[in-house]
């Protein structure tokens, strides 16, 4: 009596039932591809295991010149510092790869098209802030690593043209990677970001309640009386906390059997050790640089032009590519889709395995 | 050492135990859960109103106890021979200590184990064809005999963590297994046998689950919810009682173990020792998943739930257990046998006399003066590190080693050897044992591992 009591006080105020209601109401298809619907679910869970684990790093964090003593302590002397810590740093490449199984999903099921182009826009700014979030997160524990690899991943702006050197010079707070370097990615990955980030996730998760999760075109070929659903509350619901339990699991077993160790303290006035290299999603565009530099009429900073030229080719045509696959019917341009598609999956495949395979 | 040594490059011999042991433990719980499960199952579909139900179940329990004689009777048979086979080469100096103290246990374990077999056998073939309370007979006389296996190989495990003082003030003279009871109910005997009793339970419920997940919940929607439910039902006691269990457990370890069990809260450091913490916290997230899909999949919505939710129960009970086996394991460091030999054979009070003769004087299965294929260095590697250690695979040495050079290293293996009370390294690290000349011969094979180059480049 006295919980519905309290229910009605609510529901009067904010208009619980109508929420309820629309849960109630709402379905989710289901076919043999249904399993791809949880990677957008797995991706804001470990988001939020992120906001969790980070607000309790920055309660001892410290940037600037302290930055690798902070980390320091967090990791080796403080009680369950290192298992705070290996969680966000875990669930951060989780997390990414997660975005990446549901951009493909995305992508393959053709869920870009009309009406929901804005779905996949927000979705892919919320992808490259994500990757930002990543490489600012990197170096901010100051260890050898962490150091020279963002030395060498801001060194790649300095190939654009006229502005280059400007814009890496802004990055880095000065000519070289240091402690204002440090303070300006802890802005950067703790306040810019998560501003941007928050209201742009509730957009795209707001397209997403507003158009239904879209279905593959096999599935969107078959008349409406033969495409089966289930009710979004509770059934699907349940199966999303499963997996979001499953994913909680898997991110305690990596951060408990492989914790996030640190390395030597980063130092300026050494010689870069062998094998640093940028973290894995990175690895492709790295390596894709490399290779293109080793071309022999490309050597040098035209092969730097056209490797940042020719990935940022690549990137706009597949922002863009709602706009070039509109039609509902398996055309010659959602086949071209499909082998882009394809093409991109291969190309970060083999890029990535060639990268990790020739760290020296 | 009076054996000979087994090398396993990579993996190390540890794992090889470690593997098959997992996987054993696994199925022989759900041999003494799954013992209690049956009759009290077949007893309950007896005892039901419903007809159609009562034969739907029975129908069910048929295919269930075929699924549990095939997983129990010809892996758990196989896998636990190959821990006998295992241990034996591992480990021989603890295995046979462990022989010459518990004869009569193991026999006596042995004919449990024939009782078992022989029961679940007649079980399964028997259905429908005796007489139903002669067949849940059949079924007791199962359940006992299991049980009575987990209660005699729960005090062997035991003792090896916790000897006991009793045992421990007779051991090496002859009289050990004069005090085989006090070894037997050792200190960590009960908490460890109601821990394992719970385990068992869950593990019931568990792989019942997996049988019961196929029940086709369209066509027998009575059948499918009522064993699912009740099948979760096993794995309340469990998760209930578990927490005070392991803090009973806890509590009766040595303080020097209580210590291993917490060092990994504020560090990675000490290397795999701190695994121990993070392992427990494996147990704990798991533990807590298996019962949250357990309630919520399974209980709350039976008709749904399907074999591949019932696999990933299974796959999370599976990371529990190894992560439970692998925290026990390590829990004993830096012993195989609680105060009385060192995790490489090495007993305790035999320390002095191989630090007077050298290590390698009495272990001809080793080391037979120079005509041996290896040196005289990596002779002392083999048996004294091999056991924890690998050069390039599991906890590898060449990698712990690197950067130091053929001082530092020396000055390292020195601080094992004279093992001072301060070193932080006793925690869970056996004394590098011999003579002087032990020590430089291990720095030399272990420099030339590490510093290949710079070896051969001071050898020309």
């Amino acid at each position: 009596m006295t919980s519905k009591t309290i229910y009605d006080w609510i529901d009067e105020r904010l208009g619980l039932s109508e929420l309820a209601a629309f849960a109630r109401h709402k379905t989710v298809p289901v076919h043999s591809q249904s399993f791809w619907y949880y990677w957008g679910g797995i991706a804001l869970f470990l988001f939020l295991v992120q906001c969790f684990t980070g607000v309790l790093l920055l309660v001892y964090y410290r940037p600037g010149a302290e930055a690798y003593e902070s980390v320091r302590q967090i990791t080796f002397v403080m009680h369950f510092g290192w298992l705070i810590r290996s969680a966000h740093a875990w669930s951060a490449n989780l997390m990414i790869f997660a975005i990446l199984v549901h951009m493909f999903s995305v992508y393959f099921m053709k869920a870009y098209r009309k009406p929901r182009e804005f779905g996949w826009l927000s979705g892919m700014a919320l992808l490259g802030i994500a990757s930002v979030f990543g490489f600012s997160g990197y170096l901010l524990p100051m260890d050898e690593l962490s150091y020279f690899a963002t030395k060498v991943g801001l060194e790649i702006p300095t190939a654009i043209p006229w502005v280059g050197s400007a814009i890496a010079n802004m990055l880095r707070g000065g000519p070289e990677v240091g402690e204002f370097t440090v303070q300006r990615f802890f802005a950067l990955h703790v306040v810019v970001l998560p501003a941007i980030f928050v209201p742009l996730l509730a957009f795209h998760l707001w397209l997403v309640q507003r158009h239904g999760n879209a279905v593959p075109p096999s599935i969107e070929a078959l008349p409406p009386e033969q495409r089966e659903s289930m009710p979004f509350m509770p059934n699907f619901l349940r199966k999303d906390l499963a997996m979001w339990l499953v994913s909680l699991n898997i991110l305690a077993l990596l951060a408990s059997v492989f914790p996030w160790s640190l390395g030597k303290q980063a130092d300026s006035l050494v010689p870069a050790p062998a094998g640093i290299h940028p973290e894995w999603y990175f690895m492709s565009p790295f390596e894709m640089l490399k290779l293109l530099g080793m071309v022999k009429w490309l050597q040098g900073e035209p092969g730097e032009i056209a490797g940042i030229l020719l990935f940022t080719l690549g990137i706009v045509l597949w922002i863009l590519i709602p706009f070039y696959d509109t039609k509902k019917d398996s055309g010659q341009r959602a086949r071209a889709a499909n082998y882009f598609g394809l093409l991109a999956i291969f190309a970060l495949l083999a890029t990535t395995v060639i990268g990790y395979w020739t760290i020296r | 050492m009076n054996y000979p040594f087994w090398d396993i490059p990579i993996l190390g011999s540890g794992w090889v135990i470690g593997i098959i042991a997992i996987f054993h433990v696994m199925i022989s719980q759900f041999a003494v859960g799954g013992g209690m499960y049956l009759p009290l199952a077949e007893r309950k579909a007896q005892r039901m109103a419903d007809p159609y139900l009562r034969e739907e179940w029975l129908k069910q329990l048929v295919r269930h106890s075929k699924f549990f004689l095939l997983v129990t009777g010809i892996y758990g048979t196989i896998s636990g021979v190959g821990i006998w086979f295992a241990i034996g080469l591992t480990n021989p100096e603890a295995t046979s200590t462990l022989i010459h103290n518990f004869v009569f246990g193991w026999a006596m374990e042995w004919v449990f184990f024939l009782v078992e077999l022989a029961t679940a056998a007649v079980y399964y073939y028997t259905w429908n064809r005796i007489d139903a309370k002669l067949h849940l007979v059949v079924g007791w006389v199962y359940a006992g005999a299991s049980i009575a296996t987990l209660v005699i190989i729960n005090g062997i495990l035991t003792f090896m963590l916790t000897p006991g003082d009793t045992w421990l003030a007779v051991a090496g003279t002859g009289h050990e297994a004069g005090n085989f009871w006090n070894a037997f109910f050792n200190p960590t005997y009960w908490p460890s046998l109601l821990l394992r009793s719970c385990v068992c339970c869950a593990l019931a419920g568990i792989w019942a689950l997996i049988t019961a997940s196929r029940i086709d919940g369209d066509k027998h929607p009575a059948l499918k919810i009522s064993m699912v439910q009740w099948s979760v039902k096993w794995l309340v006691p469990s998760f209930v009682a578990m927490p005070f269990l392991m803090i009973w457990y806890y509590m009766m370890v040595p303080a020097s173990q209580q210590a291993l069990l917490s060092l990994g809260i504020d560090t990675i450091n000490a290397g795999t020792f701190s695994a121990v913490t993070r392992m427990a916290l494996v147990i704990i997230v798991t533990s807590a998943t298996i019962i949250g899909v357990a309630y919520f999949l399974a209980y709350r919505s039976p008709v749904d739930f399907n074999l591949s939710h019932a696999m990933a129960v299974l796959l999370l009970a599976l990371i529990a257990t190894g992560a439970g086996e692998y925290s026990r394991e390590m829990l004993r460091k830096p012993y195989v046998i609680g105060h009385w030999m060192f995790s490489n054979s090495v007993r305790v009070p035999h320390v002095d006399r191989l630090n007077r003769d050298g290590y390698l004087t009495r272990s001809e299965w080793v080391w037979n003066g120079s005509s041996s294929s290896y040196s005289h260095g990596e002779a002392i590697f083999r048996g004294e590190c091999g056991s924890c250690h690998t050069l390039n695979g599991y906890r590898p040495l060449a990698e712990l080693l690197a950067g130091r050079d053929r001082a530092n290293i020396g000055n390292f293996i020195t601080m094992l050897h004279e093992y001072k009370a301060d070193s932080p390294y006793r925690k869970f690290m056996p004394p590098m044992v011999g003579t002087r000349q032990d020590v430089d011969d291990l720095t030399d094979y272990l420099n030339a591992q590490v510093n290949p180059k710079l070896t051969q480049v001071v050898q020309k």
